[in-house]
C-alpha cells in the first residue's frame, strides 16, 4: 500500500512539475512601448510603432525570445509629456509587468523615465530619442540607446558643415534649434564642434523656436535680414516640416545655404513634392544606406508588405533594431531574466538592419553611424532621397570616453 | 539695418497678428456675448484647418482647390460649431467660469482625439497653388505672396465684424444682449437661438481661420495647444469682447514677437508673456475690455 501511495504521489507531483514547466516555458515576455501617439512626437512614434511590430511578428513567429518566450506589446501614450511618460511607464511597469520598456521619440520624456527604469529594475531602451544626456549622465545600467545621439550626429553634422565651409568660403552661420532639451543639446554640440573643426567660422545669432512653433515669418525674415552665409538647423520634426514651407515662398532657400536639418525617411515621404532639393540634411537610420545588409533587406520587404507598401522611415528602423538588440541580449543570457539580459547588453555587439554595432560599455550607447547627404530625386523611389551619402562611423563622431567619466564626476559634485 | 529687412519683419509681424486676430476674434466674440470661456476654440480651429485639407485633396489637381476648400471649411466648421452648441455649450451657460473652463478644455481634448481617429496622426500638406508659391516684392523685400491673402482676409473679417456689430439689426440686437439680455428676451426675441448663431459664427470665424492657416504649414496635431495660449493673451491685453481690442491685442503680439526674433529672439516669447502679465495687474479687463458682468 505504501508503495502504491508513494507511486502516486511522484505520479502527482511529475504531473505538476511537467505543467509548472510548461507554463513557465510558455511565459511571454511582456514588451512595454510607451511613446508619444499624441502631441508633437506623433509622426515619428507611429512609425517606431510600426518597426516594433514588425519585429515582434517576425520574433513570434519563430515562438519568440528563445523559442518559447512569445512578445505581448502593452502599449501606451506618453502624449509626448515628461509626466505623462513617467504616469505611463509606471502603470506599464506596475499593472502590466512588463520586463523592457521602449520609450520614447522626446528626450524630455525619456530623461524623466530613465530613473523609474531604474527604480523598478526595468530595461529602458531609447530608440529614437536621442539626447545624450539619456546615457552620458545620471546613468543607469537599465538604459540603453540605439539612436546615433545629439553629439554623435552634431560631430557628423560639423564634420560635412566644416568641408563645404572650406569650399565655399563660408564664415559667419545663424543657429535655428528647437528650444528644447534636444535641440539645445544639439545645438550647442554643432557650436562647440564648428569651433574645433572649422575655426573660421562664427555663430551671428542663435534662434530658439519653441518646440510645435506654427508661424516661423518672423524667424525666416530675420535671417535673411542677417544675411548669414549659412544657416545651421537643428528643428525637430513636425517643426523642421513648418519651417520649410514658411520659408519656401520667401525664395529662402534659393538665398541662403540652409545645412544641418534633419530630413529623415518621414520628410522624404511626406514632403515628396515640396521639399526643396539640395538641401544638406542629416538623417539617423535611412534604410537606403544600407540595402547591402540582408537583415535591412528583409526588414524593407516584411515592412512593405505589411503597412501596404510603405517605406520604413529611419524611426521605424530603429523600433525594429531595438527588438532586435533585445532579442540578441536575451540570447547571449539564455534567459528573459531582465538583470541577466541587462548584463548580457553591456558591450554586446549585436546584428541589425545598420550591419554589426556594439553597445558601448560605459554609456550603453550603440556605436552607430550617422549620415549626412544632399536630397536628390532617385528614379528608384516615388520620394527623394539623400545622394552623395557620407556614413560618419561611430569612431569618428562619439564622444570620448574621459569626457563621459569628467561628466560624471562633475554631476556628483 | 535695412529698411526692406525692418519692413519684412513689419510684415511677417502684421501677418501673425492677423492670423491671431482671425483665431481670438470668435473666442472674444463668444465670451463677449455669451459668457462663455471657450477653450476648445483652438481645436475647432485646428478641425477648420484638417477639414481644409480634405476639401482640398478631393480638388487638388485644381489650381483653385485651395480657394475654395477655405470657405469650404468654415462653413463645415460652423455646422460643426453649431451642432456642439445645441448639444453641449446650452447648457452650460449659467455655469461658473471655472467649470466652463473644464467643460470646454474636455471638449478640446476629445475634439483632438477625434482628429486623430479621422485624419490619422501624420501631418497633413497643401500644395499651394503655383501663382503664390513665389515671393512677392514690397519695398524690396521679399513677402510670402500668400500673406497678402491672409492679410485680406483678417482686414475683411475686422471690417465685416464691425460693420455687422455696428450697422445690422441683428448686430444690435447682439450688442443689446451683451449689456442686457433680460431686456432682450422682454422684447420676445429669442435669446438661446441668438446665442446659437453668435457661437456658430464665432466657430465659422475659427473655421475660416484654420482653413487659411492650413496652407501657411502642414497641418498637425497639437497645434491648437500651441495656438490657443497665445489667443488668450491677445484677448487679455486687448479686452474680452471687445472687437478693437482684439485686434489691437493681436497686433501687439505679432509685432513684438516679429521684432524680439531680430533683436532679442531668446525673450520673444517672454516679452508676450510679460506685456499679459503688465495688463493684468494694470487693467484687468484689457486695453479695450469692460469688467466681467455677473
Amino acid at each position: 500500500m505504501k508503495g502504491k501511495a508513494l507511486l502516486s504521489m511522484v505520479l502527482a507531483l511529475s504531473i505538476v512539475f511537467c505543467f509548472c514547466g510548461n507554463t513557465l516555458a510558455a511565459e511571454p515576455y511582456h514588451l512595454g512601448v510607451a511613446l508619444g501617439f499624441t502631441g508633437t512626437g506623433t509622426l515619428y512614434s507611429k512609425d517606431q510603432m510600426e518597426g516594433i511590430q514588425v519585429a515582434v511578428d517576425e520574433i513570434n513567429k519563430q515562438g519568440g525570445f528563445l523559442k518559447k518566450h512569445p512578445i505581448k506589446i502593452s502599449q501606451q501614450d506618453t502624449q509626448t509629456k515628461p509626466d505623462v511618460g513617467v504616469r505611463t511607464v509606471k502603470d506599464l511597469i506596475l499593472r502590466d509587468k512588463v520586463r523592457a520598456v521602449i520609450n520614447d521619440y522626446s528626450s524630455a520624456v525619456a530623461v524623466a523615465v530613465k530613473p523609474i527604469c531604474r527604480e523598478y529594475k526595468t530595461l529602458h531602451i531609447a530608440a529614437i530619442s536621442n539626447s545624450e544626456n539619456i546615457t552620458k549622465i545620471n546613468y543607469s545600467p537599465y538604459t540603453f540607446q540605439v539612436v546615433p545621439n545629439s553629439y554623435m550626429q552634431a560631430k557628423a553634422a560639423s564634420y560635412a558643415v566644416a568641408q563645404m565651409a572650406k569650399k565655399k568660403g563660408w564664415k559667419e552661420y545663424v543657429t535655428l534649434s528647437s528650444d528644447y532639451e534636444w535641440g539645445r543639446s544639439t545645438q550647442e554640440e554643432v557650436v562647440k564642434d564648428l569651433k574645433k573643426v572649422a575655426p573660421f567660422l562664427n555663430v551671428k545669432k542663435e534662434l530658439w523656436p519653441k518646440l510645435g512653433e506654427t508661424q516661423f515669418a518672423s524667424f525666416v525674415t530675420s535671417i535673411m535680414s542677417m544675411k548669414p552665409d549659412f544657416v545651421y538647423a537643428c528643428l525637430a520634426s513636425k517643426d523642421n516640416v513648418t519651417f520649410t514651407e514658411q520659408a519656401k515662398p520667401y525664395g529662402f532657400f534659393d538665398k541662403v545655404p540652409y545645412v544641418g536639418s534633419m530630413q529623415s525617411v518621414t520628410e522624404l515621404i511626406t514632403e515628396a513634392r515640396t521639399m526643396p532639393r539640395g538641401l544638406v540634411a542629416i538623417s539617423r537610420a535611412p534604410f537606403f544606406a544600407h540595402l547591402d545588409v540582408p537583415m535591412m533587406t528583409n526588414f524593407v520587404k516584411n515592412y512593405r508588405a505589411k503597412y501596404n507598401g510603405k517605406y520604413p522611415s529611419d524611426w521605424a528602423v530603429m523600433g525594429y533594431d531595438a527588438v532586435y538588440a533585445l532579442k540578441q541580449g536575451v540570447e547571449k543570457a539564455g534567459t528573459i531574466d531582465t538583470e541577466k539580459v541587462k548584463d548580457a547588453l553591456k558591450g554586446l555587439t549585436v546584428d541589425l538592419t545598420r550591419g554589426k554595432l556594439q553597445f558601448r560599455p560605459i554609456d550603453n550607447q550603440l556605436r552607430c553611424s550617422s549620415y549626412v547627404g544632399v536630397v536628390k530625386d532617385d528614379p528608384k523611389y516615388p520620394f527623394p532621397i539623400l545622394a552623395e551619402l557620407i556614413e560618419i562611423k561611430a569612431a569618428d563622431s562619439e564622444r570620448p570616453e574621459a569626457e563621459i567619466v569628467a561628466a560624471r564626476q562633475a554631476e556628483k559634485k | 539695418m535695412e529698411f526692406t529687412f525692418l519692413f519684412s519683419q513689419f510684415m511677417s509681424g502684421l501677418t501673425y497678428g492677423l492670423m491671431l486676430f482671425l483665431v481670438a476674434s470668435g473666442l472674444s466674440l463668444i465670451f463677449g456675448v455669451m459668457n462663455i470661456l471657450n477653450f476648445a476654440h483652438a481645436t475647432l480651429w485646428l478641425i477648420g484647418a484638417y477639414i481644409c485639407f480634405t476639401f482640398w485633396s478631393l480638388m487638388e489637381a485644381h489650381q483653385f482647390a485651395l480657394w475654395v476648400s477655405i470657405p469650404l471649411a468654415a462653413l463645415a466648421t460652423a455646422a460643426f460649431g453649431w451642432i456642439c452648441e445645441v448639444v453641449l455649450i446650452k447648457r452650460i451657460y449659467k455655469r461658473e467660469l471655472h467649470e466652463q473652463l473644464l467643460i470646454t478644455y474636455a471638449m478640446a481634448l476629445i475634439f483632438g482625439d477625434l482628429i486623430k481617429i479621422v485624419w490619422g496622426p501624420t501631418d497633413r500638406l497643401i500644395v499651394r497653388p503655383s501663382i503664390i508659391q513665389k515671393p512677392l516684392f514690397l519695398f524690396g523685400a521679399p513677402i510670402d505672396s500668400y500673406f497678402i491673402f491672409v492679410i485680406l482676409i483678417g482686414v475683411a473679417v475686422a471690417v465685416g465684424l464691425w460693420w455687422f456689430l455696428k450697422y445690422t439689426k441683428y448686430g444690435h440686437i447682439v450688442k443689446a444682449a451683451v449689456y442686457s439680455r433680460e431686456m432682450v428676451s422682454a422684447l420676445g426675441i429669442p435669446i438661446p437661438k441668438i446665442y446659437t448663431w453668435v457661437f456658430t459664427l464665432g466657430i465659422f470665424i475659427a473655421g475660416l481661420a484654420g482653413g487659411v492657416q492650413s496652407a501657411i504649414g502642414s497641418v498637425t496635431l497639437g497645434m491648437d495647444m500651441n495656438i490657443i495660449i497665445q489667443a488668450f493673451c491677445v484677448v487679455v491685453i486687448g479686452g474680452f469682447g471687445s472687437l478693437m481690442g482684439t485686434l489691437i491685442g493681436s497686433l501687439i503680439v505679432g509685432e513684438v514677437f516679429s521684432f524680439a526674433i531680430l533683436y532679442w529672439p531668446d525673450g520673444a516669447m517672454v516679452l508676450i508673456f510679460v506685456i499679459t502679465a503688465a495688463i493684468l495687474i494694470v487693467k484687468p479687463w484689457g486695453l479695450f475690455g469692460t469688467p466681467l458682468r455677473a
